[in-house]
């Protein structure tokens, strides 16, 4: 099976842990994978039940992020070096096969300095450059946070506060702040703050909720859906009004679903725990 | 690239099966706003198809008595859905030393594809502020962050 699809896992550039990533062989394409999961959900599959509602999701992954990781660790060597000495982790021994993509050369530009001798490459990780790829890379997330009209306002992503008007007016820095945080998933927390400085974002003001980070979304769980689906069994059974326009069930399953618009990756679930499930 | 060190970097890789991708016959679909915590197999043609109803603005059907209502969903353009399983190792055709030595190879292949599914909510069908549906806008997102970067 040496031409086909296989599941491996690979370093998260962000988190530096474990995470699992689809590598294509033959026509050596890179696709992470990213598990949709929310409380309370359950599948029917043809004949069956599968619970969990699990849903993941195969997309393209820029290899340069996966690379970045190791580029920024060799780079603190401060010398050049050949990528087969940069591409090395005893955790994750498939990095190897990061070694192997298409174009790999044009891809390091973005992120390095090099220098040839004997027809052999060095290269040198290069924040300066890094960075103007990483606003590049901002500057793509921003067209088509737009174009898919995705609210990125700061009212949003607050859970405490939630008045009636949603009424938003999405101002470019929201959108430059949304971005960076979808960035930021894929660079370490270090190289995710200088890019913050480079793109001159302000400090979030205390009022405004942090954004987007691993730790909101592991608290991020919807603790009070419980408590009022019984709620609602009792008042339904009760009333049996079936029709009134807000039960108190759909009240909490707004509430729910609210919670969770903080960023993209919120609306995952938390890192895979299970290493491969169904779907 | 697979010396010495070939058994090892293979206990990390799962193989998908890519005829079986080819092969998937299409599944239906439902995803239920409640956990029901087994898996296994269930007389879903039986209770619940034909239990559902097709309103004015959505569909309609119950389940342990609660009402559901939801309405199609579909993949987002450009993607395929598939339903994978974990190949089973056969350890009754394999003798158990044989089941150990070969415990690194691991199969995955999907078993049905989909193009659409039923997102079912309770009393309400899903909003647009639904996790599911923000999910869903996932890719196109992550295309724009990966996607090459033109160069100066």
């Amino acid at each position: 099976m040496k031409n086909g699809l296989m599941f491996i896992k690979l370093a998260n550039p962000c988190s530096g842990e474990g995470a699992l990533y689809l590598f294509n062989m033959c026509l050596q394409q890179l696709f992470e994978i990213k598990v949709f999961k929310e409380k309370h959900h359950s599948w029917f599959i043809n004949q069956s039940v599968q619970s969990g509602g699990l849903l993941h999701f195969a997309t393209p992954m820029d290899p340069l992020f996966l690379l970045l990781h190791y580029l920024i660790k060799a780079g603190k060597e401060g010398k050049f070096q050949p990528l087969d000495q940069v591409v090395v982790d005893d955790a994750f021994p498939n990095c190897i096969l990061l070694l192997k993509l298409p174009e790999l050369e044009k891809l390091l530009w973005h992120v390095t300095e090099e220098k040839e001798i004997d027809k052999k490459k060095y290269y040198k990780y290069s924040k300066e450059k890094t960075l103007k790829w990483l606003e590049k890379k901002v500057n793509q997330t921003i067209a088509a946070l737009k174009t898919n009209k995705v609210n990125v306002g700061a009212r949003v992503q607050s859970t405490a506060v939630f008045s009636g008007d949603q009424v938003s007016s999405d101002k470019e820095e929201d959108y430059i702040r949304y971005a960076h945080g979808l960035i930021s998933e894929y660079i370490p927390k270090e190289l995710s703050d200088a890019l913050s400085k480079y793109l001159k974002l302000p400090e979030p003001s205390p009022s405004l909720p942090n954004p987007p980070s691993k730790k909101i979304k592991l608290s991020d769980e919807p603790v009070e859906a419980k408590e009022d689906y019984t709620k609602f069994n009792t008042k339904d059974l009760k009333t049996g009004k079936k029709n009134s326009k807000m039960t108190a069930a759909q009240k909490a399953l707004a509430k729910v679903d609210k919670s969770g618009m903080k960023s993209i990756d919120a609306f995952f679930g938390a890192k895979n725990k299970k290493k491969i499930g169904k779907i | 690239m697979e010396g010495r060190d070939g058994a090892t970097v293979e206990k990390h890789r799962v193989h998908l099966r890519p005829a079986t991708l080819r092969d998937a016959a299409p599944a239906t679909l439902h995803l239920l706003p409640c956990e029901i915590s087994v898996n296994r197999p269930a007389p879903v043609e039986r209770f619940f198809t034909p239990a559902i109803r097709r309103g004015p603005d959505g569909l309609e059907v119950s389940f342990r008595g609660r009402r559901l209502r939801g309405e199609d969903v579909m993949v987002p353009s450009g993607l395929v859905g598939y339903v994978m399983t974990m190949e089973e190792k056969g350890e009754v055709l394999m003798g158990k030393q044989e089941a150990l030595e070969r415990d690194s190879d691991c199969f995955m292949e999907a078993t049905a594809s989909f193009n659409r599914f039923t997102l079912w909510g309770l009393e309400a069908i899903p909003g647009s502020d639904a996790k599911m549906r923000g999910a869903l806008t996932w890719p196109s997102l992550a295309a724009a962050i990966h996607s090459q970067v033109p160069e100066d």
